[in-house]
């Protein structure tokens, strides 16, 4: 009986401080991706959910600029995870078998980054969100925002700067492993 | 028998895993009695996770938390020691709110009573910190202000929404139930049909006393030489606790082998999804486990009507079927396919459909799918930056679970109080969730896991192993670390 109430405190003892230091262990191995979410979009993304991520129907391919990079992180990982949870399954069947086709013609992302990349390049803010600007300034914004035309036109200078941003993040991990990474699909 | 034999093994691995650990941290057996003598782990605890929140801070500010259960007061009670004026308020209506949730399953398999895993929340409220026993009912973060059910406006420079979910049952047509309830709170809309006739469900409190209750029939039944069925269901939403609906069934098939009754029996899960866990390692491990007990499953299925009478469950089952060339997808497109296929039972074990409260999920805070958009690593809210969110409600792949939450709390407290500073937050969760998936009534599979979809075991074991050392952390060890460590805030 002693000997099991010892094990029982030692093991707690081990477990409930093994949660203390919050730094996240480096994952084994960084996974690099050939495109830069940039390159992907405009080179598949875009087939489907449109120039500027406001959708297109016909491909059945929903807006993807009415969320901010935490809300689209989440699906994107649904789609290359088949789903977020232990047997729920997934809300995007038909995206994730195409994802891994997708994936496995090159066009794989990181969702963070991918998420990240579609929010700084389409994202349509709601009035409501609009940060904070001083008085004037606010005003000026609302003229422009009011009508989508504006809008539409920042995007290509937009999304070539983030690209060009992204390109340059991608570059220093890459030499790593790119030959396990390829291979490993990590959707199952 | 012959489980001294293997108590006696297990009890050897257990000791060479925990010597080996306490020579790690430089301390004998012997010293390590001494210590647990003085006050038990929860002491060790204590002076060894101190270091987690640093020294206090100076900051001020005014912090709502919209919900004081585990996630919730945890955070409260971590905010008293690291803030040095703490002006904290939690607004909870529910009085078992800090009750023991993942004891449900023990409880369902008859290895508690239900007695052991109901807390009540004003035993766990922190010092010094204002419960305010209403619910919030409306959300206005421009004007940084709350809307409780008793009328109160509440203006907060900090909010921290950890509301939990809802169990929503009505989802499911034939059950006569329309509306949804929480884990500890008002069942009576769904008692009236989940807890008899065969159907039972361990989501909430008394489901899960009333699952044993259920269970024992059906174990009767088989033991009578009737032919039965079993089935256990998982919805096609993200739920608390992903283990459980299987928990359930390890349990009922050890309980039926304890009756030597199993070959009577026919247990079947039913899966939304088409696999048994994210972690391909877990799910091999989970298949080989289902396979040795001659447990069926049939993925694809979800469930969407019932009658209770007839006894008759309805899932849908979903597939894909080959399409058309897609030019732009240079490959043949997949066509969604579904039917309603109907499956008689004897007893059922429901995990019901689970959704962000509404007036969160309908609020500015919420998102698409209702649950609260953070950054994920921050558990900053994506618009609000002075808005934090976690437990059971905030939008992260996997977690919902209180492994998740005790790792998520101390991320929030140290991100808040940077934000509070000034500075930027940078504390990072990294996904890390744990599901001790009990397997028999002496093992358990301690699955760990975060984004990276790989098992994290905390222990160098194998983690695709049942072992006996689990289930004693399981029964005896998780529950105090939870009330004692955690809902104290510091462990």
């Amino acid at each position: 009986m002693k000997k099991t109430s010892f094990i029982v405190l030692s093991t707690v003892a081990i477990f409930g401080l093994s949660g203390c230091g919050n730094a996240p262990e480096s994952s084994p191995e960084e996974k690099t991706y050939s495109k830069t979410p940039a390159e992907v979009y405009a080179e598949s993304c875009v087939k489907c959910h449109g120039k500027n991520a406001e959708g297109n129907p016909a491909k059945k391919g929903p807006a993807l600029n009415d969320r901010q990079a935490g809300e689209l992180e989440l699906d994107l990982y649904d789609v290359k995870n088949s789903g977020t949870n232990q047997s729920s399954g997934t809300e995007h069947d038909i995206m994730a078998h195409n994802m891994k086709k997708l994936a496995e013609k090159g066009f794989d992302y990181d969702p963070k980054a991918m998420a990240e990349y579609i929010e700084k390049s389409f994202y349509k803010m709601e009035a409501e969100a609009a940060p904070v600007l001083a008085p004037e300034e606010a005003a000026a914004e609302d003229a422009t925002q009011t009508e989508g035309e504006e809008g539409v036109e920042e995007t290509p200078s937009e999304e070539s700067e983030a690209a060009a941003e992204e390109a340059s993040q991608e570059e220093t991990p890459a030499e790593e492993s790119n030959e396990e990474t390829a291979e490993e699909t990590p959707a199952q | 028998m012959k489980e001294s034999i293997l108590d006696k093994k297990m009890m050897k691995e257990s000791f060479e895993l925990i010597d080996a650990h306490l020579k790690e941290e430089g301390m004998s057996r012997r010293d390590a009695l001494k210590l647990f003598g003085t006050g038990g782990a929860a002491a060790l605890m204590a002076t060894g996770a101190t270091g987690c929140t640093g020294t206090s801070s100076n900051a001020k500010g005014k912090i709502l938390i919209v919900g004081g259960g585990l996630s919730g007061m945890a955070t409260a009670a971590g905010l008293t020691h690291a803030l040095s004026n703490p002006d904290i308020t939690i607004l909870e209506p529910n009085e078992l709110s800090t009750s023991y949730q993942p004891g449900q399953t023990l409880v369902g398999g008859g290895v508690w009573t239900k007695e052991q895993v109901v807390y009540k929340r004003d035993d766990f409220l922190p010092d010094g910190v204002t419960l305010i026993k209403e619910q919030a009912v409306e959300f206005n973060p421009d004007s940084n202000t709350v809307k409780t059910s008793g009328g109160k406006t509440i203006k907060y420079d900090y909010l921290i929404i950890a509301a939990g979910l809802k169990l929503d049952f009505s989802k499911i047509e034939g059950l006569g139930i329309d509306q949804s309830i929480t884990s500890t709170g008002d069942h009576s809309p769904v008692s009236k049909v989940i807890g008899q006739n065969g159907l039972a469900s361990i989501y909430f409190q008394q489901g899960s006393e009333d699952t044993w209750k259920e269970m024992q029939k059906f174990i009767a039944e088989a033991k009578s030489g009737k032919k039965v069925k079993g089935i256990f269901t998982h919805p096609n939403t993200p739920i608390k606790c992903g283990g459980a609906p299987k928990k359930i069934m390890y349990l009922a098939d050890a309980r039926l082998r304890e009756a030597g009754a199993r070959e009577n029996a026919e247990l079947t899960f039913y899966p939304n999804g088409s696999n048994m866990f994210g972690v391909k390692e877990y799910h091999d491990a989970i298949v080989n486990q289902f396979e040795a007990r001659d447990m069926k499953w049939n993925y694809r299925h979800n469930l969407v009507a019932v009658d209770p009478e007839k006894k008759i469950a309805t899932f849908n089952r979903h597939w894909e079927e080959k399409g058309e060339w897609d030019e732009d997808l240079e490959e043949y497109s997949v066509v969604p396919r579904s039917e309603k296929v109907e499956m008689p039972y004897d007893f059922m074990h429901i995990t019901p459909p689970q959704v962000a409260p509404e007036e969160i999920a309908n609020s500015p805070l919420g998102s698409g799918k209702g649950w609260v958009p953070v950054k994920k690593e921050t558990l900053q809210h994506v618009k609000y930056p002075n808005v934090f969110a976690l437990g059971d409600i905030v939008a992260v792949p996997m977690g919902k679970t209180g492994g998740s939450a005790r790792k998520q709390y101390k991320v929030v407290i140290e991100n808040l109080i940077a934000v509070m500073e000034g500075r930027e937050p940078k504390a990072e969760y990294d996904g890390y969730t744990v599901c001790p998936l009990i397997t028999s009534l002496s093992t358990i599979m301690l699955a760990e896991f975060n984004w990276t979809g790989k098992p994290t075991p905390s222990f160098p074991l194998d983690p695709t192993q049942e072992r006996w050392i689990w289930w004693l952390l399981k029964v005896y060890g998780l529950k105090p670390m939870t009330q004692y460590g955690m809902l104290s805030g510091r462990a």
